[in-house]
């Protein structure tokens, strides 16, 4: 390495030349203005090469300067195009439930087939070979489809939401230009069941009816925004979520799905047994005016709702206006009694059997004569309530006519409800009133009538009906509060009415309604319908509400049968027998006691094992189960959370405890908690569930 | 003296042995911290790339796991309205009925049982107390 100077690190003798160099006889000199020459024409280049690479490096700054500052947006807006991807998760929408938490609407993924027209060549082709794997492909759908593929543009549909095995046919097919899309699809997985409470969703996700479409914006929930990084294969790199996708709120709903079942096969079977039109049932908690079951026939499947007609997805119950005849009854028998215009055993003269309006007569079936008032309802005599409705006068009718509930909407819950048809007071003339009286010339809706007999069910209590339990959202619970509208007539009137509507069931027109063991109360309706204005002589309403176990009602049930073609018109004769088989059902499955002649409850009596037995006082025919203590794992109670409900409850007969249960399902949360002192012969709160939640850890031994 | 003469009297007269050898001890220490400080640079660029690379790996992977996480989850909402169509009422009562040739009980059949459960006797030592 040579010095500073141009020497050597080694030390050589004087004139020795460098290796490499040739070897010189002489010894070179160096001379100092030849060695500052050469240093000036290094400089020189040096200082060209310096600007050269100075204006090479402004050329480059300047440009990108351009590029970064000028072309700032432009660039990035092309490199966002090539390197990001916007996708848009749809929002799940909100499941539905019944009261017991079963699900009854349900979203899951399908798949869409769609193409993009200018990746493909043969549009005839690629439209045939479609045509062979999706189901039901005729050739008027090929043609459309071969007209969609061979229009200009980048997207069309081909088919929204196939099943899963006819996307997995399409892919294997490899057609260019097509595509699989995934698309929110909603299923109702029970079909047909309280198909007209929960409604249907369109192929674009909106709600079109039902709950869906009265609580859509609840339910659809937002979609959400990712922006994904990809590289310059179009795989995905990173992603970074710009928005999340909000889910919709779950709806718990009133409808328990055992006794919709009940009420639509019985409807059914009462439809058909009597060759009818259709029909409504429903059944409701005359105490909370929620709406246990509703069930209309026809009916239809809302998973296919395109297939069905108007007729079957319309919803009777709160659509259909009918003349509910002589059920309305009730309301003209709790006016005359609530303001004592008439007792129950004030008698009433029905004779001759008829009562004219001008040219108009209205005819009892039968010739009763006189009656007392509870046998004017017993009997249903049309004569008798129009005397009665006579001294009530318009007014004071009209006024319980709005008092019940009827002509307005009452349900917040549903979508197009009819307010119904009455009339103002001030125009009944006396035919009307005659008419209203026995409960023609008013419109209502089955769930009106329902609402108002449920009235008269607890106590006097107009409550507004709902369908809609409680609203779930991001683990939170709303529920829907009892709402009563107003009190209609007083817990006496109710009383006095229930006693009648008893004796209805018991020796009047509903003893089809009758069932062993259990007070019914009841009212029986049966209308002439009105077509083109006149009212026909072959097509009838067939009407039965009542409550059940009268004395204190569990159940209000309404069945309207329309056009009964078969053994009989009557609403005893139609409508009570599917009232009388839904309330057995249902009676059942809810485990309500009989009230006539009950059989005394089993007691169950305990003692200590080893100790002397417990001294029960023990009524007369009364069984007793006894069972001994088992002592509980250090006087704890013990952790029942994941048990079943028969489980924890033989777990807690043993420690000697009882149980106060509810819901359906498994163990969820208790009520003392696991581990605290157990107390002998406390109850002990089991709320049950379907879904065991993070915290249940399973039950343990005691 | 000819050119031959003097070279051959040079080489002669040169000897090796007087070269020594200085060892510079500064540019000593630059060299090794030059060689250290590329070392360094070379190591932070290779840890440096290891990082890039490890993050364009960890993000292919963690864009495939959430996409198996999302078809999972399908999958279970799949499965689930399966579940729920198995447990449809009309369906369960047509197997019931049509091929377990089950049948409904009657209201004789079908017993509500009303539990009525009495309140456990006093401790013994309230007892005694009294």
């Amino acid at each position: 390495m040579p010095d500073v100077d141009g020497s050597s690190r080694f030390r050589r003798p004087w004139g020795l030349p460098r290796r490499g160099q040739p070897s010189a006889p002489h010894v070179v000199r160096r001379d100092p203005a030849t060695l500052a020459g050469w240093r000036d024409a290094v400089r020189a280049r040096l200082i060209v090469c310096a600007a050269i690479f100075g204006l090479w490096t402004a050329a480059i700054e300047a440009r990108l300067v351009y590029l970064q500052v000028v072309d700032h947006p432009d660039l990035m807006a092309r490199a966002d195009r090539q390197q990001t991807r916007t996708v848009v998760p749809p929002a799940k929408r909100g499941e539905i439930f019944d009261r017991n938490g079963r699900l009854l609407a349900y979203s899951v993924d399908a798949d869409t087939i769609a193409a993009d027209p200018s990746e493909i060549d043969d549009a005839a082709g690629v439209a045939a070979s479609l045509c062979t794997v999706l189901d039901g492909c005729n050739a008027d759908r090929r043609t459309d489809m071969a007209k969609k593929l061979g229009r200009r543009g980048a997207f069309v549909y081909v088919a929204r939401q196939v099943t899963p095995s006819e996307a997995r046919k399409v892919k294997d097919l490899g057609l260019p230009g097509i595509m699989l899309l995934k698309e929110s699809r909603r299923y109702y997985p029970k079909a047909e069941l309280a198909a007209h409470v929960l409604g249907y969703v369109g192929l674009d996700n909106v709600g079109l009816g039902g709950i869906e479409s009265a609580y859509d914006s609840q339910i659809r929930g937002k979609e959400g925004k990712v922006l994904i990084q990809t590289d310059a294969k179009r795989h995905a790199l990173f992603s970074r979520v710009e928005r999340p996708a909000t889910a919709g709120a779950d709806i718990e709903l009133t409808i328990d799905q055992y006794l919709q079942y009940i009420a639509e096969r019985e409807l059914r079977a009462g439809v058909e047994a009597n060759r009818a039109a259709g029909g409504t049932a429903l059944i409701m908690d005359p105490r909370s005016g929620e709406i246990l079951a509703l069930a209309n026939w026809p009916t239809f499947n809302p998973n296919a709702f395109t297939k069905a007609d108007d007729d079957a997805r319309r919803n009777r119950a709160i659509q259909d206006l009918y003349e509910p005849g002589s059920t309305f009854k009730i309301v003209t028998a709790s006016a005359a009694l609530e303001h004592g215009i008439i007792t129950s055993k004030t008698p009433v003269d029905t004779t001759p059997g008829y009562i004219t309006f001008g040219s108009r007569i209205i005819h009892d079936t039968h010739h009763y004569g006189l009656l007392s008032f509870t046998d004017v309802i017993v009997k249903s005599s049309n004569v008798g309530a129009i005397k009665v409705g006579q001294k009530l006068g318009p007014q004071l009718l009209g006024e319980y006519v709005n008092r019940f509930g009827f002509g307005q909407a009452l349900a917040p819950d549903f979508r197009g409800e009819t307010p119904g048809i009455v009339w103002s007071p001030d125009r009944l003339d006396p035919s009307a009133l005659a008419s209203v009286s026995m409960g023609y010339q008013v419109g209502v809706t089955p769930l009106q009538m329902t609402t108002a007999v449920s009235a008269v069910a607890n106590g006097g209590h107009l409550v507004q009906p709902h369908v809609v339990r409680a609203f779930i959202k991001d683990a939170k619970r709303l529920d829907v509060p009892r709402k009563v509208l107003h009190e209609a007539i007083t817990a006496e009137t109710a009383a006095t009415l229930t006693t009648i509507m008893e004796q209805v069931v018991e020796r009047g027109t509903a003893r089809a309604a009758q069932i062993s063991g259990y007070t019914v109360a009841g009212k029986t309706g049966t209308a002439a319908k009105l077509v083109n204005g006149r009212y026909q002589k072959s097509d009838y309403n067939a009407s039965f509400v009542g409550f059940i176990p009268s004395r204190k009602p569990r159940l209000t049930i309404l069945v309207v049968i329309d056009s009964p073609h078969g053994n009989g018109y009557t609403g005893g004769a139609v409508s009570a027998p599917v009232f009388k088989r839904i309330a057995e059902a249902s009676l059942t499955y809810l485990g309500i006691g009989p009230t006539i002649n009950a059989p005394p409850p089993v007691l169950v009596a305990r003692h200590d094992s080893g100790g002397e037995l417990e001294v029960v006082k023990r009524p007369a025919g009364t069984a007793v189960l006894t069972a001994p203590f088992e002592p509980a794992r250090n006087g704890l109670v013990p952790d029942l959370r994941g048990l079943s409900a028969r489980e924890a409850l033989r777990l807690l007969s043993r420690i000697g405890m009882s149980a106060r249960m509810s819901g359906d399902g498994f163990v969820v949360s208790q009520n003392p908690e696991p581990g605290s002192a157990l107390v002998r012969g406390d109850a002990c709160n089991l709320r049950l569930g379907r879904r065991l939640s993070s915290a249940a850890a399973g039950g343990s031994p005691p | 003296m000819s050119t031959m003469d003097f070279e051959y009297a040079i080489k002669k007269d040169v000897r090796n042995n007087p070269i020594v050898r200085e060892v510079d001890q500064a540019r000593q220490r630059q060299l090794w911290r030059s060689m250290g400080i590329g070392m360094f640079l070379v190591v932070v660029l290779l840890f440096s790339a290891w990082q890039h690379f490890e993050l364009l790996r960890h993000g292919y992977q963690i864009e495939r796991m959430q996409q198996e996480r999302a078809a999972e989850e399908e999958i279970n909402r799949h499965l689930r309205l399966e579940i729920e169509t198995l447990r449809a009422p009309r369906r369960i009562e047509k197997i019931a009925t049509e091929q377990l040739h089950l049948v409904a009980p009657t209201r004789d059949q079908a017993i509500v049982i009303e539990r009525v459960t009495p309140a456990a006797p006093p401790d013994k030592s309230v007892v005694a107390a009294r």
